[in-house]
């Protein structure tokens, strides 16, 4: 009798849980149209200043939305946009995004730089939080095959400490980099698939 | 400790107690349970922010401690914190042990141990929770406790600490247990930071100290003791753990993909296996009708981008 409950309701919640997905990934496709100017189709920017969004970790996408929206992340273009967003909204856009194939962006590396910048994320200690292959994992976001201007804006912002909505851990490690090191990195990441 | 005791009394006072509820420690692994006098035995994480302490004054309790609690109704019993106030990330994480050991008049009483990031092996007095003793430092400690700057301040005992999660293995004919160490030499750097909501929150970094190796041990240590009884070198930090046989074996793996058996008196390398990935689990050890095996999973590790794999190796004794 109870294994029966206890599966009924297991099936129920997993049915549930599949419909609200599928919801959640459908209604941030369709909100996602208005993302295309900067972040490209499918969230696979073509602009190297705009971060590539598609096969992001979609708990760092939700986050970094609602940063924006409540001031934590401030940025000209994102601000306005996230502030108009609800929670709901948030979160289908991150299912969404994470969902999506990334392409590689077409840069092509400095393999010079590209060794340059292992080892210093090596020395950086990038893969204890981004994990190895920079794949990313829940609130720290996938930095490989991101566009190379996004990541030395970033890095250059963390270390101006105008981002400041890393709970010090990028804004710290950053003021340990020269901008060649932040080239080099970009160039690194960059170059991982 | 280098604390500034009248600073954490001021920020108290001008902010208030409400850190608590954004102060972390969490129970990372596996808890030690003993049915005679139905106590749980876990040990706490480190206090949030890692490296940032003016946002949460005090001694921050439970963090970084072994805590006896009552099995039945969670009623606390007693506990012991190893590092209070923590900005380094040394945190108490490897599974606690039970096993009798020596007290200090040289008698034989039921125990708890728990191997530190410290780089010691902590040895309680079960009932207590009193510390009998500590064991001699099993990875090197230069500049133990330096504060983290802005710039960056070097120790030599790395974040991941001298024992990680790895689950130590204790021989109690042998009065051994085994530790799997990292030496990994790390400066620590501090940044204020607020509370992010609900994000990783270290309010600082570490950093890989430039130019100095890394390794590991395997290292049997005299819980009767305290003494260090040998050591073996890997050549890169361990994490993963140790198992101990009967047969007066120990077994760890490596995230170069060996997996090697030790004489567990002396620590002299017997066999070794390469797995293809890194041996980055503890091992286990069953029967099947008589015959022993020995089981360890290769999946390589994350953290320190030791080479991944999806395979278990099962090998017959």
């Amino acid at each position: 009798m109870t294994c029966q409950v206890v599966l009924a309701t297991i099936v129920a919640l997993a049915a549930f849980s599949l419909s609200a997905q599928a919801q959640d990934v459908e209604a941030g496709k369709k909100r996602a149209e208005a993302c295309v100017a900067c972040h490209g189709p499918n969230g696979n920017s073509q602009a190297g200043t705009f971060p590539v969004l598609a096969g992001q970790s979609d708990r760092y996408l939700y986050l970094q939305l609602r940063d924006y929206k409540e001031g934590r992340r401030k940025n000209s273009l994102m601000s306005p946009i996230a502030a108009g967003l609800e929670k709901q909204d948030m979160k289908d856009l991150a299912a969404y995004f994470s969902k999506q194939n990334q392409e590689r962006t077409g840069f092509k590396s400095d393999m010079a730089r590209v060794e340059a910048g292992a080892r210093k994320a090596e020395e950086s200690l990038c893969a204890m939080c981004h994990l190895g292959g920079m794949k990313g994992q829940n609130e720290v976001p996938r930095l490989a095959g991101q566009n190379p201007d996004y990541v030395v804006t970033q890095l250059k912002s963390f270390k101006a400490r105008e981002r400041t909505n890393d709970a010090g851990n990028m804004t710290s490690l950053a003021q340990t980099l020269s901008e060649e090191d932040m080239v080099n990195l970009a160039h690194w990441i960059s170059n991982l698939h | 400790m280098k604390r500034n005791i009248a600073a954490e009394k001021a920020a108290l006072a001008k902010n208030g107690g409400g850190f608590y509820k954004t102060l972390g420690g969490g129970v990372w692994m596996t808890p030690a349970v003993d049915i005679k006098t139905n106590t749980v035995f876990f040990v706490v994480g480190n206090p949030s922010p890692d490296l940032y302490g003016a946002e949460r004054p005090g001694d921050n309790l439970y963090t970084d401690s072994i805590v006896a609690v009552d099995l039945n109704t969670g009623n606390y019993k007693w506990h012991y914190q190893y590092v209070a106030h923590d900005v380094w990330d040394l945190d108490a994480v490897s599974p606690p042990i039970l096993v009798d050991v020596k007290d200090k008049n040289g008698k034989m009483i039921p125990g708890v141990i728990h191997g530190g990031k410290t780089g010691h092996i902590y040895v309680h007095n079960r009932s207590s929770g009193n510390l009998i003793r500590f064991s001699d430092p099993m990875v090197s400690q230069e500049g133990l406790w330096t504060l983290p700057t802005k710039e960056g301040a070097r120790m030599s005992l790395g974040a991941d600490g001298g024992v990680e999660w790895s689950p130590m293995a204790v021989n109690p004919g042998l009065r051994l247990a085994f530790a799997v160490n990292l030496e990994q030499p790390m400066t620590y750097h501090v940044e204020a930071a607020a509370y992010p909501g609900g994000k990783l929150w270290l309010g600082g970094s570490f950093k890989n100290s430039v130019g100095e190796e890394q390794f590991g041990n395997v290292t049997a240590v005299n819980i009767d003791t305290g003494k260090v009884v040998w050591k073996a070198r890997t050549d890169q930090p361990m994490i993963g753990g140790a198992l101990s046989t009967a047969g007066n074996l120990v077994f760890a793996g490596e995230g170069n993909g060996w997996f090697k058996a030790y004489d567990a008196k002396t620590g002299k390398v017997l066999w070794q296996y390469q797995c293809g990935a890194g041996v980055n689990a503890p091992a286990t050890s069953y029967t099947v009708n008589g015959k022993q095996y020995i089981a360890v999973a290769a999946g390589g590790n994350t953290q320190l981008d030791f080479k991944r794999g999806n395979s278990v190796f099962v090998f017959a004794l």
